[in-house]
């Protein structure tokens, strides 16, 4: 058994607004004058997980995406190996 | 008329909703979370309060609506008991996946406080028969992820005159399409007498026991 390392990024879909992402992109814009396009916040999960290979680690971090860490009715994510 | 106010923790609406459903002459136990041997069975309603279960962690509600008492929850409304859920506990429904839709983020990411016009559609449910269609009410709201996401066609039961919250088409509380499950973001419980600024919310309580009494439940 080894220990994997994941990063899980978790957004709102596209075409739900996201008011603390407008918020901070107003002020970038407003009162840093950055040429901001488009800013939206989500969530990074970093877990850990033991399994007895990379693709076993893959399925239980895309379990516990589509069990818990994800609502896949508002929320996409991707999953990086760190 | 025996209904169970489920306590998860950071509930905490609970002991409000407790009151309101005493004053409507209701029998009513908690449902503590951690009570393994709890069972809903001789219950005729179960009530999800408000709060802020786990604190919010993740996504309002998702992690109380993963909890062993959920399960139990879930399998009392399954078998056709009446399940109410408010605010959070609203939350907590649609993260059980009883309910359609979601519950994002106000539009204006603010949290919101104070009391809201709504509309009754939908005065067919359980908790409705007392309303008339198209009623107005007032009732109070408090949160800060209360607009709601339509997902298909939801029964909608209760509307804001004026969109609060950005929820889609004005939507503030849904029902089940057999009608034993509602959630709602307003807070019928806290405007159940007059002392509290109104008693609108009562006639939710009262149509629960309109139904069950008209159902053969014992007083």
């Amino acid at each position: 058994m080894s220990v994997y390392k994941f990063m899980i990024d978790v957004q709102y879909k596209s075409n739900l607004r996201d008011p603390r992402g407008e918020t901070i992109k107003r002020v970038l814009k407003e009162e840093h004058g950055v040429p901001v396009k488009e800013l939206r916040i989500g969530k990074s999960i970093y877990v850990e997980v033991e399994a007895a290979s990379s693709d076993e680690a893959k399925e239980l971090v895309k379990k516990m995406c589509e069990d818990l860490l994800v609502n896949p009715v508002v929320e996409t994510y991707e999953v990086r190996s760190l | 008329m025996k209904a169970a106010v489920v306590v998860y923790p950071g509930s905490n609406c609970d002991r409000d909703t407790y009151h309101a459903l005493k004053l409507t002459g209701f029998d009513v136990d908690y449902a503590y979370f951690f009570d393994q041997d709890l069972s809903f069975e001789g219950y005729d309603l179960v009530v999800l309060p408000g709060g802020f279960s786990y604190g919010d962690y993740l996504r309002p509600g998702a992690v109380a609506a993963r909890e062993n008492i959920s399960r139990k929850v879930k399998e009392f409304a399954e078998n056709g008991g009446l399940l109410l859920g408010i605010c959070n506990g609203f939350q907590v429904l649609m993260e059980m996946g009883l309910l359609p839709g979601a519950l994002l983020q106000n539009e204006k990411g603010k949290f919101i406080c104070r009391w809201v016009d709504l509309v009754v559609e939908d005065n067919t449910t359980p908790f409705t028969l007392a309303f008339k269609k198209g009623e107005k009410i007032r009732l109070p709201i408090a949160h800060g992820f209360g607009r709601y996401v339509k997902v298909g066609e939801p029964r909608v039961v209760f509307r804001y005159r004026e969109n609060v919250n950005g929820s889609d088409e004005k939507i503030a509380g849904v029902a089940s399409e057999s009608g034993n499950i509602l959630g709602l973001m307003p807070h019928p419980e806290r405007a159940s007498e007059e002392i509290l600024g109104g008693e609108d919310g009562r006639k939710v309580f009262l149509s629960i026991a309109e139904y069950l009494e008209s159902r053969g439940a014992e007083k």
